[in-house]
């Protein structure tokens, strides 16, 4: 099997694997509890969180950990309190929909899927409170320029303040996919909110954190036991967020490798494919490669790829079969019959050299198979 | 290749899937098409509309075939859906298999194919069309044609049923021999995915609760409450509210829904099997639907899908039978055979 879905999911290292053993049965215990072998296992839970926020520049009381990505992105939303958002049209649902049932205004894009930072600029009313520009964006990869985005966010609260405009104003920023790739820092950033994802680092799914600035102030996602600062109560997910830390650690470790590696590997497969127009050409991840074959359906690739033991994917996994056309695409300007045709390729530590090429030419061999197909027909 | 061109509706079920297969060697030139009929969630139950059609798709990617998605979702909520909402608020159980294929499978689909042209359409029904007759499967088991008596013979004459000849462990065989990956998936049930069970959830979502008594036919004595007399049907004995009355020994024996009284929105139990309200020999049909003459032929009726076939007379719009029936529910369909051929049927009164 060739995976080439990093994006998606990313398999648990034996790093992260090995770390997270013991908290299974020995150091069961919950962190909440009296006795001193609980308070071991609540000692090395904030040893876990203070590795992860390390690795993001920030310190353990920053953090709020979630069940992943997705609610990390919702309590983020709280932080608007009354007041409008803004949220980039590209990205992932967990922010687009949150931010669609406050009413909140889409920022457009440029061909390349980087903000235009003058919409942006044009939309902050005096009502906004919060304005989410992912890191670097799920299905094409790319990145924006956030702290030129926290620049303005900057200005704008100068701006207000000397005409004594009281309403605050934050900036998220969601960093699930860019943390194998970019050296995080949230002071460097200049974001007030950050979403981190263990399952796109080689970590456990279904465990995420939120880094939240001491001045933002969020509503408690549940509410009980008064875990997380209060703001999301239930007992920890102590083997998790050791998995977290090991596997997050390890990424910010290699992260200049990884770079490398998958920008070679990037040059190899594009020399190595024929017949597409390359979708994302500047300003992405190294390791994100989507391919546009204008006149094909994506999805009939993708199940011919499977039966090769080559796994890819069209846009967004959620968005897979569904119907609806990748609303990504479609804001970067692809046209239908271009959307349909684009293929989500992404780079990870489970491929090598040689898979790259032997992926490059059954991709060939399919992409050739449905043309000859469709001139029959 | 044969030259001739199928249009084959593929569910994602091994079934559909298997009839593509069938067809491709039988050497048509094959078009899969994925009818998108339904696709909301209800509540605690998610329609598995998109995995089907990735089912579908992955299916006929593998046959090599072309693989369309034909939308009919506007048609189907008011052909199919708002029909079985009309008829439930009437007091009748309606079957929407019935209405799917009569309004959406075998005609819609089918003018659309032969638009598009099509020689023939093709689906994974258990039924076989024999000298253009609509004809009970091989599979007796496995029938459809109780859900296909109302099909026209027009669209029936240009129908092929690829698996109507197989049984069903065959298909399943066959399907594993293929290295189709859904050679195990269960099948889908009744309206889509509602099925049975599901149906006074989905009900709810567009007939309001109307809470009411439940009461003993005869001694017209209170036994329970019922949230609504039209998520009742005759013959039901799961889901009733029924009190244990007080001072009373409950013997232990399950009340049946014998009547339902709208117009006071009351429902009749009785735990008696020979209540005469049970049994009939006569039975009222409208909407009568001959796919064939009947004159002069022995007749069987089928009053639910794969029950037993019953010896039947057809009076005008009566079935008469020899020997007393348990009564079904108004709304469903009485479905007649002349031997293996389907010769139409009616709904029950």
């Amino acid at each position: 099997m060739i995976y080439l879905d990093h994006a998606a999911a990313t398999p648990v290292s034996k790093k992260a694997r090995l770390a997270m053993e013991p908290y299974f049965d020995a150091e069961f215990f919950n962190p909440s509890a009296a006795y001193l072998p609980a308070r071991k296992v609540a000692a090395e839970y904030e040893t876990a969180k203070a590795t992860i926020a390390r690795a993001i520049g920030a310190k353990a009381t920053d953090l709020v950990i979630t069940a992943g990505a997705t609610e990390a992105n919702n309590l983020a939303f709280s932080a608007a309190g009354e007041g409008e958002v803004l949220y980039l049209v590209t990205e992932h649902d967990s922010v687009r929909k949150v931010a669609e049932r406050r009413g909140g205004e889409a920022i457009a894009v440029d061909r390349n899927g980087r903000i235009l930072i003058e919409d942006l600029r044009k939309k902050i009313s005096d009502n906004v409170s919060l304005v989410s520009v992912s890191l670097a964006n799920n299905e094409i990869g790319t990145i924006q320029p956030l702290s030129e985005i926290a620049a303005l966010i900057r200005e704008v609260r100068f701006d207000r303040l000397s005409r004594g405009v009281r309403q605050t104003l934050y900036l998220h920023s969601d960093a699930s996919q860019a943390m194998n790739l970019l050296d995080i820092n949230v002071a460097r950033l200049g974001v007030d909110l950050l979403t981190l994802n263990a399952a796109k680092v080689y970590g456990p799914k279904g465990v995420g954190a939120l880094y939240v600035s001491h001045e933002v102030k969020l509503s408690p996602a549940t509410v009980g036991g008064g875990q997380e600062k209060g703001l999301r109560a239930g007992t920890e997910n102590v083997p998790s967020v050791i998995g977290f830390a090991a596997a997050i650690s390890n990424a910010k470790e290699h992260i200049g490798g990884n770079r490398k590696k998958y920008a070679k590997w990037r040059q190899i497969l594009l020399a190595n494919l024929q017949g597409y127009e390359l979708v994302n050409k500047k300003h992405t991840l190294d390791n994100f490669v989507v391919l546009c074959y204008n006149g094909l359906d994506a999805e009939r690739l993708i199940f011919l790829l499977e039966e090769r033991g080559i796994l890819v994917s069209t846009g967004a996994a959620c968005a897979a079969s569904k119907g609806a056309k990748s609303h990504v695409l479609s804001a970067i300007g692809l046209s239908d019959a271009e959307i349909s045709g684009s293929l989500r390729i992404t780079l990870g530590e489970t491929n090598d050299e040689e898979q790259i090429l032997e992926a490059a030419r059954a991709i060939n061999e399919v992409v050739e198979g449905e043309r000859r197909r469709i001139n029959e027909w | 290749m044969n030259g001739k061109t199928v249009f084959v509706g593929m569910s994602g079920g091994v079934d559909s899937s298997v009839a593509a297969t069938l067809l491709v060697e039988q050497g048509y030139k094959v078009v899969g098409v994925y009818m998108k009929n339904w696709s909301k969630d209800l509540p605690g139950m998610k329609c598995p509309w998109a995995e089907d059609l990735a089912d579908a798709k992955r299916i006929a990617v593998k046959l090599g075939i072309d693989f369309e998605v034909w939308d009919f979702e506007k048609e189907y909520r008011e052909r199919v859906v708002d029909y079985m909402i009309a008829e439930f608020k009437k007091g009748n159980t309606p079957n929407p298999d019935v209405m799917c294929n009569q309004e959406i499978k075998f005609k819609l689909f089918y003018e659309k194919a032969i638009r598009r042209g099509a020689d023939f359409i093709a689906t994974g029904h258990y039924a076989r069309i024999s000298d253009g007759k609509l004809c009970r499967a091989v599979d007796e088991n496995k029938d459809q044609t109780y859900f296909l008596y109302r099909i026209s013979n027009e669209a029936a004459a240009k129908t092929l049923f690829p698996v109507g000849g197989m049984l069903k462990p065959e298909v399943k065989k066959l399907a594993e021999e293929k290295g189709l990956h859904n050679a195990y998936k269960k099948e889908s049930m009744g309206v889509c995915f509602v099925g049975e069970v599901g149906m006074k959830d989905f009900l709810k979502e567009y007939i309001d609760i109307q809470p009411g008594e439940i009461r003993e036919i005869g001694s017209e004595k209170v036994v329970g409450y019922h949230d609504g007399a039209v998520f009742y049907t005759i013959g039901q004995r799961h889901g009733l509210y029924l009190s244990g009355v007080s001072g009373e020994v409950n013997d232990g024996l399950p009340y049946y829904v014998v009547e339902k009284d709208l117009s006071r929105n009351i429902v009749y139990v009785s735990k008696d099997l020979n209540h005469a309200a049970i049994w009939t020999k006569e039975l009222e049909l409208r909407d009568v639907f001959l796919r064939e003459p009947v004159e002069g032929s022995e007749l069987m009726v089928r009053l639910r899908h794969r029950a037993e076939l019953i010896p039947v007379r057809l009076e005008g719009e009566k079935l008469i039978f020899e020997k007393e029936i348990k009564r079904p529910a108004s709304g469903q369909s009485a479905v007649l055979y002349a031997g293996e051929v389907c010769v139409g049927g009616g709904i029950i009164a």
